[in-house]
């Protein structure tokens, strides 16, 4: 829409030159001081031409960079590939760069950047949803300008700095009173969510009987009832989850919550924008229908910007795979799959820290497998974050279509 | 469901939504408040007079008489000190060779333990490393070291189901009956006498360079490296980014060509910062050779490729939010469209880019990826400027990494591991902050 604007207004603002050159071709002699000179004339419109193409070479830089990105990083990886072949990098495990030979699995290493990824975006995504929703439809303007400069400030911290937290405050912390911190953040966020769901439950259940009183009653006992089962097993949960011991801090759970809160800023700001885009009419459509204000965002705003958001976590997820310091200094960086595959306790080793890691030691080998490995997790690494911003590009231009077709 | 249900459904629903919002505000705080009150404490702390004398010796800062007479006051009880290792020493030599043999093995931690705390016992040679010419300059730091001589720490292994515990025995119990058993009261019960503790206030912190790879001394190397990959990056970006904007609001046309070029500008946005690490080595240093290994310009060229985006979409919408009717106004007093450019949109939109551009300059300060095979070396001088191209330097984000989880000392030196992480943590929120606030004063100017 505002491209078609801008196309006016020029078009206008043509007309407007041509007919004032005109003008000034005729009745020259008159308006001595607008005079414009056929030479000057010409002059203007080179240097329009000229300044104009600078302009397009300038804009263009940013495509150029990315095909130099893809072809310097690609012309150092494709000899690691020349050299060991595709089956090893993807499928073995055993990565030991440094013998003579050396082996180059990275498939625990990629397992690695997956499973802090996932983590991350398992603990974000409905945080960063929820605050987005909050933002855009619940807190009122006044709230809302303090809450944003929380949400920038999160994002302004500097990868290291969190990795330096992870690593020095959080880790420590982790091995020494892991089980009750996991016990308190169980009861603190369980807590009201089993409360929840038994209310409605037990609503649900009565929901049949006709007699008020009857239904009040009954109601009454299944709350009890359901509540002291929610209890014993809120307890149960909690001693469990407080005899776990953790052997080291520096580990893939530690790094999950971590890269999630590096990720949510990305997550809320890309997914309220999404919010915002849903009319007003949607909305006050649904309320004119009766629905609560959950309802109406459970039910009418979150399916209208369902794209926005999966473009919104892809780019979250993005942010996780492609942090590099926090998980250098927090993940432990052992390169083996956990065991069992699902253990978020045990150390791992994600790709970026490993181009980072080795790096330092490969550079004095220029040329050889072990250098031109890392560049191949690189390339693997740009060819991902590629592909996945181009499907949220999509994703969000297809969105803004729908919505202004409305 | 029954009206209250559904009420309480509703109300829960935007609890959690607070909720989230309130987590984050906490994880901002848990994050930040340990890293505000440590970091403080590098420039704000007890020192002892192991801390004047080394800035005395080291930058030659200080009062010399004030010193000397307060070295000459610590001296008296340093002296009871070391006449007692003397004594003891020479009580050793008159025992039989099996005692001797034993008590030797336990007195040589001893005196490792008092060195470490209150600095080189007369007679030993001179330490080569600046680190070992110093007892402790921290009196948080002395009472660590003050229990490591008191208390000898073992590990019980005895459960072999749990994990080992540590536990602390007395090294005074080892030398009963010996003449050194009356050393352990009296370094405990005089060692405010010995080292003297008083506040100090270190600014110094902030504006000297680091001495024995930062064992001692301040991070001043770092800023400046910091500093200068920061604004070397922007001398780069900003212009290209302002440039590239202009072109996308004002004169490209809709169309394969425009969207193809916005696609490539948020795919950099998205290409993760090792990668521009990895092509800041393959392009700006193997291929071109702008220097011949790591330097500033070949840093700074590489934040300058990783800010591009982010600097190039804050141009575009505060060129964007300029109100139409200026460019009007000005298209309709006969001006031409690259002189209604210069004059009158780009300065209207100059308060929002200035906003993105100090954005971005906080963003390159704080990135660590891209320039640790581009620029970045763990121990430096602080360099010239005249040595911005060739030379690579030491920086506050790289040599945070470094000190936490390289540092052969790691643990010994937190509070400058602190002191770095805020003095980077403050200039990027700092940045951030003045963005902030640029753009509420933007925000009501254009409101009216």
């Amino acid at each position: 829409m505002k491209g078609a604007e801008a196309r006016g207004l020029r078009y206008d603002s043509g007309i407007n030159t041509t007919i004032m050159s005109e003008d000034v071709r005729q009745e020259g002699a008159r308006s001595g001081a607008f005079v414009v000179s056929a030479r000057k004339r010409k002059f203007q419109k080179l240097a329009k031409t000229v300044s104009e193409s600078a302009l397009l070479l300038i804009a263009s830089f940013v495509a150029i960079v990315i095909l130099f990105i893809f072809y310097f990083v690609a012309v150092d990886a494709i000899p690691y590939f020349q050299l060991r072949g595709f089956s090893e990098f993807f499928t073995s495990t055993e990565w030991y760069p440094a013998d003579d030979p050396g082996e180059f699995g990275a498939l625990a290493i990629i397992y690695g950047s997956v499973m802090v990824t996932l983590g991350s975006t398992l603990l974000s995504v409905p945080m960063g949803i929820a605050a987005a929703i909050c933002l855009s439809d619940i807190l009122p303007f006044s709230v809302r300008q303090y809450a944003k400069p929380v949400i920038e400030m999160l994002a302004a911290i500097p990868s290291v700095a969190f990795g330096f937290f992870a690593l020095v405050i959080f880790a420590p912390l982790l091995q020494t009173q892991g089980g009750p911190i996991f016990m308190w953040a169980w009861w603190v966020l369980a807590a009201p969510f089993l409360l929840l769901a038994i209310i409605v439950f037990s609503d649900l259940l009565t929901a049949k009987i006709e007699d008020q009183k009857k239904r009040q009653k009954l109601s009454g006992v299944l709350l009890a009832v359901f509540g002291i089962g929610a209890l014993a097993f809120l307890y149960w949960v909690g001693s469990v989850l407080r005899g776990i011991e953790i052997i080291t801090g520096t580990n893939a759970l530690n790094v999950s919550i971590i890269l999630s809160f590096m990720a949510l800023p990305t997550i809320v700001s890309v997914s309220e924008d999404a919010l915002q885009a849903v009319g007003r009419e949607l909305r006050e459509g649904s309320y004119a229908l009766g629905a609560t204000r959950a309802e109406t965002i459970v039910k009418t705003i979150l399916p209208a910007a369902s794209s926005g958001i999966l473009a919104a976590v892809i780019l979250g997820v993005m942010r996780a795979l492609g942090e590099t310091m926090v998980v250098w200094m927090a993940s432990g960086n052992s390169s083996h799959i956990p065991e069992p595959w699902f253990n978020y306790l045990e150390a791992v080793r994600t790709l970026t820290a490993t181009i980072a890691g080795d790096m330092g030691e490969a550079d004095q080998v220029t040329g050889s497998a072990r250098y031109h490995v890392l560049f191949a997790m690189g390339l693997l690494l740009l060819v991902i974050s590629f592909f996945s911003n181009l499907v949220s590009e999509r994703i969000v231009v297809r969105q803004r279509k729908i919505l202004s077709g409305q | 469901m029954n009206l209250g249900t559904r009420k309480i459904l509703d109300r829960s629903f935007t609890a959690v939504g607070i909720g989230s919002i309130v987590i984050m505000g906490i994880a901002l705080l848990i994050v930040i408040v340990p890293i505000v009150y440590n970091g403080m404490g590098s420039v704000f702390f007890t020192g002892t007079i192991e801390h004047r004398n080394m800035l005395y010796n080291e930058f030659g800062k200080g009062n010399r008489d004030a010193l000397a007479r307060e070295n000459a006051a610590a001296g008296a009880y340093r002296r009871e000190i070391y006449g007692m290792l003397s004594r003891f020493e020479a009580e050793l030599e008159t025992m039989e060779p099996e005692k001797q043999q034993d008590l030797r093995a336990q007195y040589g931690p001893v005196r490792t333990a008092l060195q470490a705390l209150v600095g080189p016992i007369p007679g030993d040679p001179e330490a080569v490393l600046t680190r070992y010419r110093y007892g402790q300059t921290r009196w948080d730091k002395a009472q660590e070291k003050l229990h490591d001589f008191l208390y000898e720490a073992r590990w019980d292994y005895s459960d072999p189901n749990a994990m080992a515990k540590e536990y602390f025995v007395s090294r005074a119990a080892g030398f009963e009956g010996t003449s050194l058993v009356k050393l352990f009261p009296y370094v405990e019960k005089n060692l405010d006498r010995i080292l003297r503790p008083e506040f100090t206030v270190y600014w110094g912190f902030l504006t000297d360079s680091s001495v024995d790879s930062h064992i001692f001394g301040g991070i001043w190397p770092e800023i400046q490296g910091t500093f200068f990959l920061a604004v070397g990056a922007m001398f780069f970006a900003f212009p290209l980014g302002v440039i590239a904007a202009v072109y996308f609001t004002e004169y490209a046309r809709d169309g394969f060509f425009t969207s193809m070029l916005r696609s490539a500008n948020s795919t950099l946005a998205g290409v993760p910062s090792i990668v521009f690490g990895l092509f800041g080595l393959a392009f700006f240093i193997n291929t071109l050779k702008v220097s011949e290994s790591k330097s500033i310009l070949a840093g700074s060229l590489t934040l300058a490729i990783m800010i591009l985006p982010t600097i190039i979409r804050a141009a575009e919408e505060a060129i964007l939010a300029v109100p139409r009717t200026y460019k009007e106004a000005s298209l309709s007093l006969g001006s031409t469209k690259l002189n209604t450019i210069m004059t009158v949109i780009l300065p209207a939109a100059l308060p929002g880019i200035l906003t993105g551009g100090v954005i971005s300059l906080g963003r390159a300060a704080g990135e660590t990826a891209p320039i640790i095979f581009t620029a970045a070396v763990s121990v430096g001088s602080a360099i010239g400027l005249a040595d911005v191209f060739s030379s690579p330097t030491p920086a506050l984000s790289w040599n945070i990494y470094n000190l936490a989880s390289e540092h052969e000392a790691a643990a010994e030196i937190r509070h400058v591991q602190y002191g770095m992480v805020l003095a980077l943590v403050g200039i990027v929120l700092l940045l951030n902050l003045s963005a902030i606030l640029l753009r509420a004063r933007i925000s009501k100017k254009l409101k009216g």
